[in-house]
C-alpha cells in the first residue's frame, strides 16, 4: 500500500496541483501573522482554524488528480479497502507537510513572541499546544476533503459545495453559544482552548470529538464511494 | 470464479444494466463477451474484475491477482511509461528488483522501448493501450479481463494479444475478453457469452464451423456494392473503414477484392468473416486465422 501512497503523492506533486493549496495556505498565514506578534499557543490555535479549509481543499485536489480509471486499476490491484485507505493516507501525509510549514512559518516571519507576563505559557508548551491544534485539524480536513472528492460526490459543483459548507459550517457552528456545535469538528473550540485554559481533560475530550467527527465523515465518504461504484 | 445472480445498475432509480447474471468460468478457460454497444459488456467485465460491486448477487472465487485492461487507458497522468509501469508493479506487490525486471521485460515485449521515457499524455492511443496491457501483465494474473484489447493496436501487437491470453490460460488462469471488431476469431477455443437486455446467454456452436477473417481493400466508390454483395453471399461484414494508406492508385488494378493468395494490404478497409467452404475467391481464410 505504501507504493500506492507514493504514486498518488507523486501524481499530486508532478501535476503541479500541489502549488495552489500551498500558496493559499501561505497567503492566509501571511495575512494572519502580518498583523503583529502573538504567543505561540494563541497564534497556532487561529492558524489551525484557517488551515482547516485549505487542508480540506488540498485533500480534494490530491484525490481528484488521479483519473477515475486509474483509481479503478489501483482498486483491482490492491483491493477496495487498501485503495480507499491509501488515498486517505496520501492526503494525510500531504496535510502533515503543510502543517509543518504552518508551524515553521511564524518563526520565519517573526509572527510569534516568547512569554511576556509571568503567567504566560513557555514556548515549548505553546508549541505543543499548537501542534496539538494542528494535528486535531488534519483528520477532520482530510475527511471533509475526501467527502468532497470527485470519487465521492461525482460532479465538481457538488464537491465545491461540500467544501464550502464544511468550511463555513466548522466556523459558524463552532462559535461560542452554537446550537449544534457537535455537527462541526472542534477546531474553533481548540483555538479557544489554546488561547485560554487548556486542561488535560479538555484536550482529551476535544481530541475524541475531532476523531469521532472525522470517523463519521470518513464513513460518509466510504458510503458514497460504495454507492458510486 | 462465479457470478451468482448478479444485478447491477448505476443509479438507485436507474435501469438495471445487468439482470440476474449467473455464469461460471474455470481455470484455463477463456470467454468472449459479445453484444451490441451499450448492452453492458464493459459493466459485466468490471463486475468480474472487481471494479464494480453488484447491487444484488455476488461474485465468488475471484482469483487473488486480477489484471484488468480498461477500454481506454487513463493516459492523463504525469508519469513516463517506465515510471508508471514501475509504480504499478510496486503497487502490485513486486519488490524493486522484480519490478524493474518485469517492466523491462514487458516494455521490450510490447515494443515500448522507444517510449520508455515518454510521458503518458504524449502517447498515441495504441501505444497507451500497450501500456494498459503491460500493467495488467506485470504480475501473472489469475484472472485477466480485457475490455476491447485490440482497439488501436498495431498489427504486430494485435497478434500478441492471443499469445498473452494463452500464457494466462497455460498457468491455469481465466480470461474474459470483449470485442466488437471480430478479432476474437483468433481465440478458437473461447466460450462465447452474448449479453443482451441485461442478460447473458452462452452461445454454443451448432456445428464445427471454421471461421476466418479476411481483410480486403476496395476503391471507396465501390464499398457499398461490395459490402452488399458479400452480405448477399452470406458473409458477415465486420467493419468498413477508410484508409488513405491503402487507397488504390489512379490507373491501378480495378479488382475490388484481391484474388486468393494475393498479398494482403497493410491496412485494408473491410473485414469479413465467412465459412471458407462458402467463400469465393474474394473471401479466403487468412493464414493463421482459420480454425
Amino acid at each position: 500500500m505504501s507504493a500506492l501512497i507514493r504514486m498518488r503523492l507523486a501524481g499530486f506533486l508532478r501535476t503541479g496541483r500541489a502549488v495552489a493549496p500551498l500558496l493559499a495556505g501561505l497567503i492566509t498565514l501571511g495575512i494572519l501573522y502580518g498583523g503583529g506578534r502573538a504567543q505561540p499557543a494563541e497564534a497556532y490555535g487561529v492558524s489551525a482554524v484557517v488551515l482547516f479549509p485549505v487542508l480540506a481543499w488540498q485533500t480534494k485536489i490530491l484525490l481528484d488528480v488521479e483519473p477515475d480509471v486509474q483509481r479503478r486499476l489501483a482498486q483491482v490491484t490492491v483491493g477496495v479497502a487498501r485503495e480507499r485507505l491509501a488515498g486517505l493516507l496520501a492526503a494525510a501525509v500531504a496535510a502533515l507537510v503543510t502543517v509543518a510549514v504552518a508551524l515553521l512559518f511564524p518563526w520565519l516571519v517573526g509572527g510569534v513572541s516568547g512569554p511576556v507576563d509571568p503567567g504566560d505559557r513557555s514556548i515549548p508548551v505553546g508549541l505543543a499546544l499548537g501542534l496539538w491544534a494542528h494535528l486535531l485539524v488534519v483528520p477532520a480536513a482530510v475527511a471533509l476533503g475526501a467527502l468532497a472528492s470527485r470519487a465521492s460526490v461525482g460532479g465538481a459543483g457538488y464537491g465545491v459545495a461540500v467544501l464550502a459548507l464544511g468550511g463555513v459550517g466548522a466556523v459558524v457552528l463552532g462559535l461560542t453559544g452554537s446550537v449544534a456545535p457537535w455537527l462541526a469538528p472542534p477546531i474553533m473550540a481548540a483555538a479557544r482552548t489554546t488561547g485560554g485554559e487548556a486542561a488535560a481533560l479538555t484536550l482529551l475530550g476535544l481530541s475524541g470529538w475531532a476523531l469521532a467527527w472525522s470517523g463519521a465523515v470518513v464513513g460518509g465518504y466510504l458510503w458514497r464511494r460504495r454507492a458510486q461504484g | 470464479m462465479r457470478l451468482e445472480n448478479v444485478w447491477l445498475r448505476y443509479h438507485r432509480r436507474g435501469p438495471w444494466v445487468l439482470q440476474g447474471i449467473d455464469v461460471r468460468i474455470g481455470p484455463g478457460e477463456v470467454a468472449i463477451v459479445l453484444g451490441r454497444n451499450g448492452v453492458g459488456k464493459s459493466t459485466l467485465l468490471q463486475v468480474a474484475a472487481g471494479v464494480l460491486r453488484p447491487g444484488r448477487g455476488r461474485v465468488s472465487g475471484r482469483p487473488a491477482r486480477v489484471g484488468w485492461v480498461p477500454e481506454r487507458f487513463p493516459a492523463d497522468q504525469p508519469f513516463t511509461v517506465a515510471r508508471y509501469l514501475t509504480g504499478m508493479a510496486r503497487v502490485a506487490g513486486l519488490g524493486r528488483a522484480a519490478a524493474d525486471e518485469a517492466v523491462t521485460s514487458w516494455i521490450d515485449r510490447l515494443g515500448l522501448s522507444a517510449f520508455r521515457s515518454v510521458r503518458l499524455p504524449e502517447l498515441s492511443k495504441g501505444t497507451a493501450q500497450k501500456v494498459g496491457l503491460a500493467q495488467a501483465m506485470l504480475r501473472p494474473p489469475g484472472l485477466l479481463v480485457l475490455d476491447e484489447p485490440w482497439e488501436g493496436l498495431d498489427a504486430t501487437t494485435r497478434e500478441l494479444v492471443p499469445e498473452l491470453i494463452a500464457e494466462v490460460l497455460a498457468a491455469d488462469g481465466s480470461v474474459l475478453v470483449s470485442d466488437h471488431r471480430g478479432e476474437t476469431v483468433r481465440l478458437p477455443a473461447a466460450r462465447r457469452w452474448l449479453v443482451a437486455d441485461g442478460s447473458l446467454a452462452e452461445e454454443t456452436s451448432s456445428t464445427d464451423e471454421t471461421i476466418a477473417v479476411v481483410e480486403v481493400a476496395v476503391p471507396a466508390a465501390r464499398v457499398a456494392g461490395t459490402v452488399a454483395r458479400l452480405r448477399a453471399e452470406g458473409h458477415q461484414v465486420l467493419r468498413v473503414r477508410s484508409d488513405a494508406a491503402t487507397a488504390v492508385p489512379q490507373g491501378g488494378p480495378a479488382e475490388p477484392l484481391p484474388a486468393a493468395g494475393a498479398a494482403p494490404p497493410a491496412e485494408p478497409p473491410i473485414s469479413v468473416t465467412g465459412q471458407p467452404e462458402a467463400a469465393d475467391a474474394a473471401v479466403e481464410p487468412a493464414a493463421g486465422e482459420a480454425r
